[in-house]
């Protein structure tokens, strides 16, 4: 296991809008107490400023803020909407998943996405989007933060 | 010419520390595929512009502020594409003559 010390999900989400999913995808870090009470606007606030490049890929999207605007330890939270939302990026939208981070500085969460970024690449996506419940999803986050 | 050092190359996002981190992975794995000796980074717009690497990758809305900064710059949509990266790459790391 990499060092994180919270770990959320969050299923059927509700969100009318990419602020509000983005909001609600940085909410299980404030309630790990890996985040301050500030750090979900601060994510909403870096997609206002710098663009919708966090969807990286075709319905994902990596919510996060700077360590400076409230990242207390090294946090990982997914998200699954209930319907997804449109971020106004150019080819990957709507977005369904939503993987947000937090991290105290800006290494500590180096060996985390890292992993996460491998399991990624071996196909997580499509499996977080076929788990039946809050439950398989929380399983397979875990599992992705394994090292292998 | 072929680089006689390790090919330096950025990965950019707009905060330097989640996307470009993911970017950097997929990068190595592609460079790693085509046998490329390469130091992969991954930075904020601003601080790439600071920098004078071979090779930029990023989404559109970054390479496009940074279309001078490299001899090649690499946009890419899907940051886990390693395979779409590998062929770019080969295209245009092939056309300077930097594969091994």
């Amino acid at each position: 296991m990499v060092a994180v010390t919270a770990i959320g999900v969050r299923d059927a989400v509700p969100a009318a809008d990419w602020p509000s999913a983005v909001r609600a995808a940085a909410g299980p870090l404030v309630e790990l107490g890996a985040a301050s009470a500030e750090y979900p606007e601060a994510c909403v606030a870096m997609v206002e400023r710098h663009g919708p490049y966090i969807v990286l890929t075709p319905g994902l999207a990596l919510v996060h803020a700077r360590p400076e605007d409230g990242g207390l330890s090294v946090g990982v939270a997914v998200s699954r909407l209930a319907e997804p939302v449109v971020f106004g990026h150019p080819d990957n939208d709507p977005v369904d998943l939503l993987l947000a981070f937090s991290s105290p500085d800006a290494d500590s969460h180096v060996a985390a996405l890292s992993t996460v970024a491998k399991a990624l690449s071996a196909g997580l996506a499509d499996r977080l989007r076929a788990a039946r419940d809050d439950d398989e999803l929380a399983t397979l986050v875990k599992e992705a933060l394994t090292d292998v | 010419m072929a680089l006689d050092r390790p090919l330096e190359v950025l990965t950019v996002c707009g905060v330097g520390m989640g996307s470009s981190l993911m970017l950097k992975m997929t990068a190595e794995s592609a460079l790693r595929a085509l046998g490329v000796d390469a130091r992969v980074e991954c930075v904020d717009v601003s601080t790439a512009r600071g920098k004078q690497p071979d090779v930029i990758i990023g989404q559109d809305m970054h390479t496009s502020e940074l279309p001078e900064l490299a001899p090649v710059v690499v946009t890419i949509s899907d940051f886990l594409d390693s395979d779409g990266l590998e062929s770019a790459l080969r295209e245009r790391l092939g056309a300077k003559g930097w594969l091994p």
